[in-house]
């Protein structure tokens, strides 16, 4: 048997091993296991590719860039249980309600503003499929048109920074970028960060939002029975005036979203560093949930603002030879602030503890972080066989004779990603497709911010499509027994559509990808 | 889970398994939460570094790497507790549809084929690597790092064995469940 049959024979078998639905982490790395050890029976596998993997695991586990991926699933998990999104979409509904179409634009308002704060798309579509669809519905919303609206608003999540997706994949593309020009013979090559893809990301993922909304308010005003406004009556029933209303919801994520990705695409931090600064400002939030530790924790958010403006204003480095009185002072009124953070924090985290929530959020954090890493740890002993068995070499032949060149590669590419997309989830496909092809295209002169935010939209594209969109089982999961599965299909198809014009706008037009991360980064 | 102990001629065997199963489940949920409070710790830790690197201009490797640790620790040492809270992702287009004596199998033979024969070659294979650590007390490649690499490559066997573990646990449940559990699986999959 010739290696290269064997690495086909080892994809399609493991392909077929995965839907039977053994965890897909364990099935990458025992199906490899396996060919490799088959391979090396018949003596077309070198089996000394195999002894790199513990130090392949050692990698993932020293990889620094990653490590937001913790504290991202962590702020995700806090700011669930601050009901953020709760209050958010009550007070977005009372702003457009007055709008044909109003509950469905403040969905793809609010499921925007929540993507811009964390990144986990099966939480946004749960809590919004439980709180706003019964609403819409109540108001006569078509069923297929509310449903659809909320899926679509839920996985922005993966396009609209910060995202795990982006984390992941820049990962990925920036070590592919690395790979391909070194082969070409560069030594001191380009890179490609995180950040980057974040700035890529956002004005793609604006313009999704834009149609989103685009389409409800046209769909409302052609079809008023299907999404009508609400009345009058029903937006002043509140006994807050709306602009506090208003301020009381947006202001938290707002701030959270200035602070964490303000300081990303400012350039000024790093990724990881942002997602503690923003887990930590959940902790707060959440921590204002609870009467008894309210103050403390208000106390400690006010007092971080100061702390900012001091750090900003004044050079308090402090391990200086020589410190001018100015600054001393500032360094001193810094330091003395930090006494009511500290205490803030302390207290809410130790009524979340109390009330039962800090221990539920760091196990499904840590359950989610495990869930994700061990698939990388899995997916990288998949691609080592695969290597063994020469499919890297394989691949890399075949895009390049295909027709058509780069166009026609991505063509391909994209369409089996979309179709991969129905299966697997985008941790495996990032994982195990995209180091595959990504340095193909890279040494082709693909823009590298470009082609990661092509498959993002591809991958979010495919979360949303039926019948197997991921999306549409967590609503599926939701939603009540009277809404039918088939309404759930139909609502979403305007919004694939949507999607895909989208993809067709960027593939024309990769300046609105290239154009942001230019200007900040340079 | 909660499946009765069986009560047939081999009960008293089959009550002794299902014991170790709950034994092996009661470690790694032990082991699993408590470590899930490294995901706050590495929040602070982090938020710490940002504080002192961006106010006040000083920055600690240790509290760095102490950070990269306690991920690594996290996600490896949570592995078998999140197998058994099933939280390692499925595919679960078809999964959902098969009966429950079906799933059983997918699980035998995933556990048999894919599970434990990776555990068994991660600790195979990293022992030479762990050891050599361990004979020189491997360090941090940073001169200020901490002076505990060969610790961080300790939790790659370690991981293999929790989650070997946790797939053993799984196995007993399913196999001597199946004897006085028989009919409750037959009842699920008639649904």
């Amino acid at each position: 048997m010739s290696q290269e049959s064997l690495a086909l024979l080892m994809f399609a078998a493991t392909c077929g091993a995965l839907l039977l639905g053994y965890p897909v982490a364990f099935t990458l790395a025992g199906s490899a296991l396996l060919f490799a050890s088959f391979g090396w029976m018949v003596g077309v596998f070198d089996p000394t590719f195999l002894l790199a993997f513990p130090q392949r695991i050692f990698g993932v586990m020293t990889n620094e860039v990653l490590i937001a991926v913790p504290m991202f699933v962590f702020m995700g998990c806090m700011l669930e249980r601050a009901r953020v999104a709760e209050e958010l979409l009550h007070a977005a509904e009372r702003l457009f309600g007055g709008l044909r179409g109003g509950l469905g634009v403040s969905v793809s308002v609010v499921g925007a503003l929540l993507a811009a704060s964390t990144g986990i798309v099966g939480a946004t579509v749960v809590t919004m499929g439980l709180l706003s669809l019964p609403t819409m519905l109540k108001r006569g919303y078509a069923p297929s048109l509310a449903t659809g609206s909320i899926c679509a608003a839920g996985t922005l999540g993966q396009i609209i920074p910060p995202s795990i997706v982006l984390i992941l994949l820049g990962d990925v593309i920036s070590n592919a970028y690395q790979k391909a020009q070194l082969d070409q013979g560069v030594f001191s090559p380009k890179v490609v960060s995180v950040g980057d893809l974040f700035a890529g990301a956002l004005l793609p993922g604006l313009l999704l939002v834009g149609m989103y909304v685009l389409y409800q308010l046209v769909y409302g005003w052609a079809r008023p029975q299907d999404s009508p406004a609400l009345s009058r009556e029903e937006r002043e029933s509140h006994p807050e005036p709306l602009w506090e209303h208003m301020g009381r919801a947006l202001l938290p994520p707002l701030l959270l979203i200035v602070a964490v990705l303000g300081s990303v695409l400012a350039g000024v931090a790093t990724p990881t560093e942002s997602a503690s600064a923003g887990a930590f400002g959940a902790i707060l939030l959440a921590g204002r949930r609870i009467p008894a530790a309210r103050r403390a924790c208000t106390i400690a958010a006010v007092a971080l603002l100061p702390l900012f403006i001091l750090a900003t204003g004044f050079d308090m480095r402090i391990a200086r030879e020589e410190i001018p009185t100015g600054d001393w002072i500032a360094i001193l009124c810094a330091l003395a602030l930090c006494a009511p953070i500290c205490w803030g924090a302390g207290v809410g985290l130790w009524h979340l503890q109390r009330a039962s929530i800090l221990p539920a959020v760091c196990r499904s954090a840590g359950k989610i972080t495990s869930m994700v890493f061990i698939i990388l740890v899995g997916a990288s002993m998949f691609s080592l066989v695969f290597r063994g068995f020469g499919g890297d070499d394989m691949i890399h032949a075949f895009l390049a004779a295909l027709p058509g060149g780069v166009v026609g590669g991505l063509i391909l590419v994209m369409a089996v990603m979309f179709v991969l997309g129905f299966f697997l989830d985008f941790i495996e496909i990032t994982f195990v497709v995209v180091p595959l092809v990504a340095p193909v295209f890279l040494a082709m002169g693909v823009d590298p911010v470009w082609l990661g935010v092509m498959m993002a939209i591809n991958l979010q594209t495919s979360f949303l499509t039926p019948p197997f969109g991921f999306a549409l089982f967590y609503l599926r999961g939701v939603a009540p027994e009277s809404v039918s599965t088939m309404e759930i299909y139909r609502g979403v198809i305007p919004f694939v559509a949507l999607q895909l014009l989208a993809l067709l706008l960027l593939a024309l037009f990769p300046q609105m990808a290239i154009w942001l991360p230019d200007v900040i980064f340079g | 889970m909660s499946k009765t102990p069986g009560t047939g001629k081999d009960g008293a065997g089959a009550k002794g398994m299902l014991r170790l199963a709950a034994l092996l489940d009661g470690l790694n949920r032990h082991i699993g939460r408590s470590v899930a409070y490294l995901a706050l710790a590495m929040v602070l830790a982090q938020f710490l570094v940002v504080v002192m690197r961006y106010a006040f201009g000083v920055g600690s490797i240790q509290l760095q790497e102490a950070i990269i640790y306690m991920h690594a620790a996290l996600f490896l040492l949570l592995a078998g507790y999140t197998l058994g809270e099933g939280g390692h992702v499925r595919v679960d287009v078809f999964h959902e549809r098969l009966g429950a004596r079906m799933r059983n199998w997918v699980e035998i033979g995933g556990a048999l084929v894919f599970l434990l024969p990776l555990c068994v070659y991660v600790v195979w294979s990293s022992m030479p690597y762990v050891l050599q650590s361990w004979a020189i007390l491997e360090t941090s490649r940073e001169e200020l790092g901490l002076p505990a690499v060969f610790l961080l490559k300790t939790l790659i066997p370690a991981f293999a064995v929790l989650l070997a573990l946790q797939g053993i646990s799984h196995l007993l449940r399913i196999f001597f469940a199946e004897e006085s559990g028989g009919a409750q699986a037959a009842e699920e999959e008639g649904l």
